[in-house]
């Protein structure tokens, strides 16, 4: 596999009080969709927010598009939602397209429009006086409204924020499929990166995993490889005290006990009766976090 | 395309299997490309990495080639190993007949003889 970058990270650190993201070398794999994962306050949103130029007070460098220097250039290929509220408070859904169409130079109106529509932002037949501002619009209606305005625009890269967190089941499904049209369409020269709690309901359209503690970097890979490095171990209630070392975010309960191991350990637990299994994602990550959380968690 | 998302088998190798059928048993010819990857995680609603993999493993396999910017063809079969691949499907099968009839308790020639028969009603 022939695997480029489209940011690449070096010595990016940022201090706050009691924090400190510390990133000696990432790089972002171009043309996938990758997934950040960590605890709140891990550094997620710090980390993207650096990204995407909101937060300029760190240290260190980043490279994007492989060496691209400038400025409005790597502005207008990123599209960035988040948490926070960009939109001012007293803008109607229409005047966010107004304002996007004049700040973007590659900002698609009536792309804007359909996608509103296609996520049930706008109903069709909404008379223009009647429409909310978006002071007045629930959390979901909003991510949903800034989405619709990121994917009007043609990009390179797309950073969000926690996407999925205010979103319906439905909705979360729909921006699955919008991330994987991205991809087709980009053909290997559009990415996404984006961080999120809800790794089951993204786990069939992430790629790449970066796993987040403490401001750190603590496991990242393909998706498929992670699935190898580690295998889901069920056993009985008579080896967990041997297998409870071997076992990453070990767990007893009275009948057994279950945990991942990694691949290459696996001979460490010859003789114990075990059954395995492929781990998901979901499964990795609480337990790699479990790992390096300073939380009191499990057990 | 059927992918189930909890059989137990890896949704990389149900692909990889199923486009293996496909090329082997002449539904996809050579030379014809495989969907594009991002193309068919699209369609599948799975990652591209996954897609991605199971294309790998069509290419280890030898049944397909990678062109860089291009996408996988498929690969001119040998029709000496594409028998030998049905041959040992058989025998798979024949095999699992074979124990089947020994728990049942039932003799090689009646064995021979369901076989003989299902082969003429075949025909």
């Amino acid at each position: 596999m022939n695997i480029q970058s489209v940011i690449a990270m070096h010595n990016l650190t940022k201090e706050f009080k009691g924090f400190a993201l510390n990133i000696p070398a990432l790089e972002i794999p171009k043309g996938f969709a990758t997934a950040l994962i960590g605890e709140n306050g891990a550094g997620k949103s710090t980390l993207i927010n650096i990204l995407a130029g909101i937060r300029l007070d760190y240290k260190g460098e980043i490279d994007y598009f492989n060496g691209e220097k400038e400025d409005k250039v790597i502005r207008e290929n990123i599209g960035y939602t988040g948490p926070g509220n960009y939109f001012m408070p007293h803008w109607t859904i229409e005047q966010v397209g107004e304002v996007s169409e004049l700040l973007f130079d590659q900002f698609h109106r009536e792309r804007y429009e359909r996608l509103c529509k296609d996520l049930g932002v706008k109903s069709p037949d909404t008379n223009k006086k009647k429409e909310k501002t978006i002071a007045k619009l629930s959390d979901g209606m909003r991510m949903k409204t800034m989405l619709a305005a990121v994917f009007a625009r043609d990009t390179k890269m797309l950073l969000l924020d926690e996407p999925a967190s205010p979103l319906d089941p439905l909705m979360r499904d729909k921006l699955c499929a919008m991330i994987r049209g991205y991809l087709e369409e980009g053909n290997e020269e559009k990415t996404v990166l984006f961080s999120t709690h809800n790794i089951s309901d993204m786990e069939n359209v992430t790629d790449y995993a970066i796993i987040m503690e403490k401001g750190k970097i603590v496991e990242q890979g393909f998706v498929e490889d992670l699935k190898e490095k580690y295998i889901l171990i069920k056993g009985e209630k008579t080896d967990e005290n041997r297998a409870e070392g071997i076992l990453l975010g070990f767990e007893k309960n009275a009948y057994g006990y279950e945990g991942l191991c990694l691949a290459e350990d696996l001979d460490k637990l010859a003789g114990l009766d075990i059954v395995t299994e492929t781990p998901t994602l979901s499964q990795i990550s609480v337990a790699v976090m479990k790992k390096y959380t300073s939380l009191q968690v499990g057990g | 395309m059927k992918i189930l998302q909890n059989s137990g088998v890896p949704i990389y190798q149900q692909i990889a299997a199923q486009f293996t059928e496909d090329i082997l048993s002449g539904k996809m010819k050579q030379g014809e490309y495989l969907p594009s990857i991002r193309g068919l995680a699209k369609e599948l609603r799975i990652s591209v990495i996954t897609t991605m993999k199971a294309y790998e493993e069509l290419e280890k396999q030898g049944l397909v080639t990678a062109v860089q910017g291009k996408g996988y063809y498929v690969n001119a079969q040998d029709s000496e190993m594409l028998k030998e691949q049905h041959m040992r499907k058989m025998e798979e099968h024949l095999l699992n007949a074979i124990s089947a009839a020994k728990i049942a308790g039932i003799s090689n020639d009646e064995v021979i003889g369901i076989l003989k028969m299902l082969m003429d009603s075949g025909e």
